[in-house]
This record gives structure tokens, sequence and C-alpha cells, in this order.
């Protein structure tokens, strides 16, 4: 696996670990060892969404933060990637 | 139906008991250990109603584990283990 795959592999795990989280909080807002995880695992999820748009370019548009150029339509495509 | 049952009434009293116990011991035991103030079971269940018992902060399993499982939590990886013809 490449470096932008096991990047992008870690994100989608701090992703989904959030997403569990997320609904867990939903229903016990007050479980500080919740909060505890999901602060954790945001801090983790913001790295690594930096270090992969710093190597590879945005995720989604709002990354975008080049004055000179709109990389966001940079190739490759997610369907060109392999 | 066991009809003779009824006829053992201080054995049904005492069974009747024992499950109002283990009903009881179990709301005690279960206590929350997540910081979070509602229990596993509403104080009060009355019979022939339904519960759902509320989750109680636990184990987790890591990120990694967690996506291939497809739940953070280990109490809720809850494989489907049935279907096909139960027959």
């Amino acid at each position: 696996m490449n470096e932008q795959k096991m990047l992008l592999s870690k994100i989608k795990k701090y992703d989904f670990t959030l997403k569990e989280l997320n609904l867990y909080l939903d229903t016990h807002p007050n479980c500080r060892r919740g909060l505890a995880m999901f602060q954790k695992y945001r801090k983790l999820r913001e790295n690594a969404v930096d270090e992969y748009t710093r190597k590879f370019g945005p995720l989604t548009p709002d990354q975008v933060n080049n004055s000179e150029r709109w990389t966001w339509t940079d190739d490759p495509w997610p369907w060109e990637r392999r | 139906m066991k009809l003779d049952l009824f006829d053992d009434m201080e054995g049904l009293i005492l069974h009747e008991r024992e499950n109002s116990m283990g009903a009881m011991e179990m709301k005690l035991n279960i206590s929350n250990n997540g910081n979070d103030s509602v229990s596993r079971f509403p104080a009060k269940t009355p019979l022939a109603m339904a519960y759902v018992p509320f989750q109680q902060w636990g184990e987790t399993y890591g990120d990694d584990e967690a996506l291939s499982k497809g739940t953070l939590f280990p109490e809720l990886d809850l494989p489907f283990s049935g279907g096909g013809d139960s027959r």
C-alpha cells in the first residue's frame, strides 16, 4: 500500500470511529470517557487530514488553500486512482 | 400447561420472588461506569412491556478493528448468525 492509500485508510478509520462516538454521545451527552475519546480521535483525524491535503491535495473543495491554482480538479480523479 | 404448579402455591411464590430478585440484582450490579447517570434499565419495569437496555460505556475496539467489525463497541458486535432455511 502506498503512502497515499495508507493515509486515506487511516482517515477512513478515524471517520468511522468518530461517527460511532457521535452516535453514542447523542444518547450519552455527559459521558466523559466518550467525550475524551471523541476529542482524541478528532485530533488524530485533523492531523491525518492535514498531512493528506499537504501531500496529496484536497479531499473536499473547502480544503483548497492555494491562491494560485484551483487544485480541486487536479488529477487523478477518485475513479482514476490506482 | 402444568396445572399442578398452581397447587404448589408456596413454590410459586418462591419462584416469583426469585425472579424479581434476579431483576433487582441485575439493576444494581450493572452500575454505570461511564459517568452517565442513566442506568441500564428503568427503575420500574412493568410487565408486558419490552425494554431495550441502555448502553453503558465499556470496552472499545481500536479504530482498525472497529471499521472491519462495523462497530466501535464489542458489546454491539453481534453478527447475524441466522438466515437460510431454519427447518
